[in-house]
């Protein structure tokens, strides 16, 4: 595996993608459930909180541009410590990756492939993945940077047609401080993903002055979910919770365009491509997280140990819309202790004890 | 010196060969003996130049024979070098006084005068090409570096053939590295013979066996300067009209020579369509079967009837179908490769039209499948110099939109992407200027900027000297 640097740039592109992907098809739904129009006030709250874990590897990062994170929690917390920190990291991502890929199974199986089984799906995005995955952070970067304007263009255009569909729905406050809490609660588990950002800590080299580029991107990213979560809101307004694939519904509301046919394919076609970087991701997170578990396997382990649990537990475990939903809402919340408690704490830590020198065990 | 028997020795060497040729004059004082090969020399030359003038002679003596034939190209060789200087076309003077040896270069063959290369012709700009003979190619380069900053390096590669392998680059522009590792990968190539230049592609490949291109080649002298003017390598091979050139970037096959001989905003527009082209080329019949069989009910409602109409009556699955059409394709491809021009238009003709028509009509094809595989494949020669990968590919996709459906397509795509993206030849990113994105290389790559505003050279390249004209803004 060739672990190489990556940019401002292309962290600032990972980060846009790893931001939006899974906020975009079913989050939008579940969050108007609980918080009903007045899901602004949610997304703002967890858009805090991801904001947050950025400022914090800034934080970090400007402290200690060269050492791995791993290095760092290991000089102050010792080894078993740290391991057990990153088995949570690899549970972290392996659950995210989940439900990542049970949600566009459900989609794609209601929309497109409705005769498709499981195993196609694996087939599908398995090779795909696991080969964006091991091919180094900076080719994926690439890969991504590459496809960026194509995305950004395709959102901005879905946005765009969704704006067309949207109704005149007030701002009205129909939900109660308690009602916004528990959904906060329920779905802060989409959120999180920048601890990414921690895992790549040594690999990210941004010169000083393009910091205000990661956080561009990462902002950027926030304001597309937002702006599709509300375009959705307002047009299905409140029937929104019928409607379970927030980008492909919003596409559908208007179907056809100077007898070119329905453009919500737009929005399929984008859900495939994004669902493809964002497993991808998640795989990486996984590897290099088992990497700092288990020091010095060769990365096949890494991968086949993810992709043998990831296929296991999609088969026999949870492989349908209330299990999915389950999971992502009962289950899944624990799971962001890691990135919004634990996380913050070990980096507040780093940030204010004592400075750890290069090469310290 | 026993002239018969050192004539004798060589002519056992270069195993008793019909074109191995020898002269004997007797003089008064001892014999003057000539050797060479018919085949390689110019014998014209060899009777006006050293046949005749040494039998004019009134002695043997090694001097006056030398001051003789001087005029000519004429080397002192050892009694080792012999044999080496015979196949490269000398004519070997030796006298039975004397234990030294005249090499006379006289080296000449039937050769092609440079003329418009049939690959890539232009409609303004510079009309010849390469040709087959080394010397010719060199000139034709040289002619476009007058100045010290051309440096031309010669190796010699294959075990049997010897051909002769030039590396050529700008001193002060070609980053010196990239010339070191072609002299390595040259020195390394454990090959018997080299026939043309292609067989040294592999050897130059960081990744000999991947399916993309990672070695330029060109017919075009004046698309070989421009290379070099921008920090590349280019590698001559004798006996080949092809140059290569490294460091290879993807893009370099969507520009054009007639790019450079046009107006800069028409350039671009022609740009945009070989990127459209290429991926219509690529995707279109893909994605087409995955439209079909998947997400047909995209498709606008008159469209899905003409299709529904017109498909009804097939015997065969959609994917047998475009298979059908794409493999009778390559079929007719390749007959017209090998027949002789007028029969390949007939087989064309033939193919395409009678083949295609009676198909359609016949009810075994149907018409809108018959035009989406023609598109791909016009599109496809938009850049002919990625035919071969745009082919492979175009069946790649159809298989995977068979199969799929826009999943296999999308997921077909990312993975060839990245695989490109892993790819770094001689230091250049494949897929540079877009990944990683370089802004100043983006004034020739798919936009295309007059030629006083394209200030440096391509970054992407680690040029040793990146500003074309002004050295003091380095």
């Amino acid at each position: 595996m060739r672990n190489n640097s990556v940019s401002a740039w292309q962290v600032g592109i990972l980060l846009f993608v790893l931001l939006l992907t899974n906020k975009i098809l079913m989050l939008p739904s579940l969050l108007y459930e609980d918080a009903k129009l007045e899901v602004w006030i949610v997304l703002l709250v967890l858009f805090a909180f991801e904001m947050g874990l950025i400022v914090l590897f800034w934080r970090l990062k400007v402290k200690y541009p060269n050492q791995t994170f791993m290095s760092l929690m290991q000089a102050f917390f010792g080894k078993w410590v740290t391991k057990i920190f990153f088995v949570l990291v690899m549970l972290f991502c392996l659950g995210k990756a989940l439900l990542l890929y049970n949600v566009t199974y459900i989609f794609f199986k209601s929309v497109i492939y409705k005769d498709a089984n499981n195993l196609l799906y694996l087939i599908a995005f398995f090779p795909v993945v696991v080969h964006l995955a091991v091919s180094g952070l900076r080719v994926v970067g690439r890969t991504m940077q590459m496809f960026f304007p194509a995305l950004v263009v395709t959102i901005l255009f879905c946005i765009g047609v969704g704006l067309l569909g949207a109704g005149e729905t007030p701002l009205a406050f129909q939900s109660t401080g308690l009602a916004l809490t528990r959904s906060v609660f329920r779905h802060i588990s989409a959120f999180g993903d920048s601890i990414f950002l921690f895992l790549i800590m040594d690999k990210v080299k941004i010169e000083k002055g393009k910091w205000k580029v990661v956080f561009l991107f990462s902002t950027f990213s926030l304001v597309l979910v937002g702006a599709i979560c509300m375009v959705f809101v307002f047009s299905y307004s409140y029937t929104s919770f019928m409607h379970p694939f927030a980008l492909f519904e919003i596409m559908s509301y208007v179907k056809e365009y100077g007898g070119l046919g329905r453009i919500d394919i737009v929005a399929i076609v984008l859900i495939i491509a994004l669902t493809y970087f964002q497993l991808a991701l998640y795989l990486r997170m996984f590897v290099l997280s088992f990497d700092n578990v288990f020091v010095g396997l060769r990365v096949f382990y890494s991968v086949a140990t993810f992709v043998f649990l990831f296929v296991m537990l999609v088969t026999f475990v949870i492989l349908n819309v209330s299990k999915t939903i389950l999971f992502g809402e009962k289950v899944l919340p624990y799971f962001a202790v890691l990135p919004f408690a634990l996380l913050p704490v070990v980096v507040l830590v780093l940030l204010f004890g004592r400075r750890v020198k290069e090469g310290e065990p | 010196m026993n002239v018969e028997s050192l004539f004798e020795n060589v002519l056992k060497t270069l195993n008793e060969s019909l074109d191995v040729a020898s002269r004997l004059i007797e003089k008064k004082d001892g014999k003057i003996g000539m050797i060479f090969l018919k085949s390689m020399t110019d014998n014209l030359l060899f009777s006006k130049a050293v046949f005749e003038p040494l039998s004019k002679l009134d002695s043997i003596e090694f001097e006056k024979v030398k001051q003789c034939i001087e005029p000519n190209d004429v080397e002192l060789v050892g009694k080792d070098e012999i044999v080496e200087k015979i196949i490269n076309g000398a004519v070997i003077v030796v006298t039975s006084k004397s234990e030294q040896f005249l090499a006379v270069d006289l080296l000449k063959f039937a050769t092609r005068v440079p003329s418009e290369p049939p690959t890539s012709p232009v409609l303004m700009g510079p009309r010849e090409g390469f040709v087959e003979d080394l010397k010719t190619n060199l000139t034709l380069l040289r002619r476009r570096f007058r100045s010290q900053s051309l440096v031309l390096e010669q190796a010699s590669v294959g075990k049997i053939t010897k051909t002769q392998v030039v590396i050529a680059y700008l001193d002060g522009v070609a980053d010196k590295n990239v010339v070191k590792k072609i002299r390595k990968k040259l020195e390394k190539a454990d090959i018997d013979g080299v026939v043309d230049s292609y067989y040294l592609v592999s050897f130059l490949s960081d990744r000999p066996r991947s399916i993309l291109k990672q070695v330029g080649c060109s017919e075009k002298p004046d698309i070989v300067a421009a290379k070099m003017l921008e920090g590349r390598v280019a590698v001559i091979v004798d006996n080949s009209p092809i140059v290569l050139t490294v460091p290879f970037v993807f893009f370099e096959d969507i520009q054009n020579s007639n790019d450079y001989y046009t107006n800069y905003a028409f350039s671009t527009f022609m740009r945009v369509i070989r990127v459209f082209a290429f991926v219509m080329a690529v995707l279109g019949p893909g994605v087409y079967i995955a439209l079909q069989l998947f997400h047909y009910n995209i498709l606008p409602i008159k469209y899905l009837i003409t299709i529904a109409d017109s498909t009804q009556q097939i015997p065969f699955t959609p994917f047998i179908e475009i298979l059908f059409i794409s493999l009778l394709f390559q079929i007719l491809y390749e007959v017209s490769l090998r027949l002789p021009s007028y029969l390949g238009m007939a087989t064309s003709i033939v193919g395409a039209l009678i083949l295609g028509d009676t198909g359609v009509k016949a009810g075994l094809i149907s018409p809108p499948s018959v035009i989406v595989v023609a598109i791909a494949k016009i599109a496809l020669y938009t850049i002919p110099e990625q035919s071969a990968q745009i082919t492979i590919a175009q069946f790649v996709f159809l298989m995977l939109g068979s199969s799929l459906g826009l999943l296999g397509v999308v997921g077909g795509a990312i993975y060839m992407i990245t695989y490109a993206n892993s790819l770094e030849n001689f230091g250049a990113p494949y897929l540079a200027p877009f990944s990683p994105f370089v802004l100043s290389d983006n004034k020739d790559a798919l936009l295309k900027v007059p030629l006083a505003n394209m200030n440096k050279r391509p970054l992407s390249l680690n040029n040793k000297n990146v500003y074309r004209c002004n050295d003091d803004e380095k």
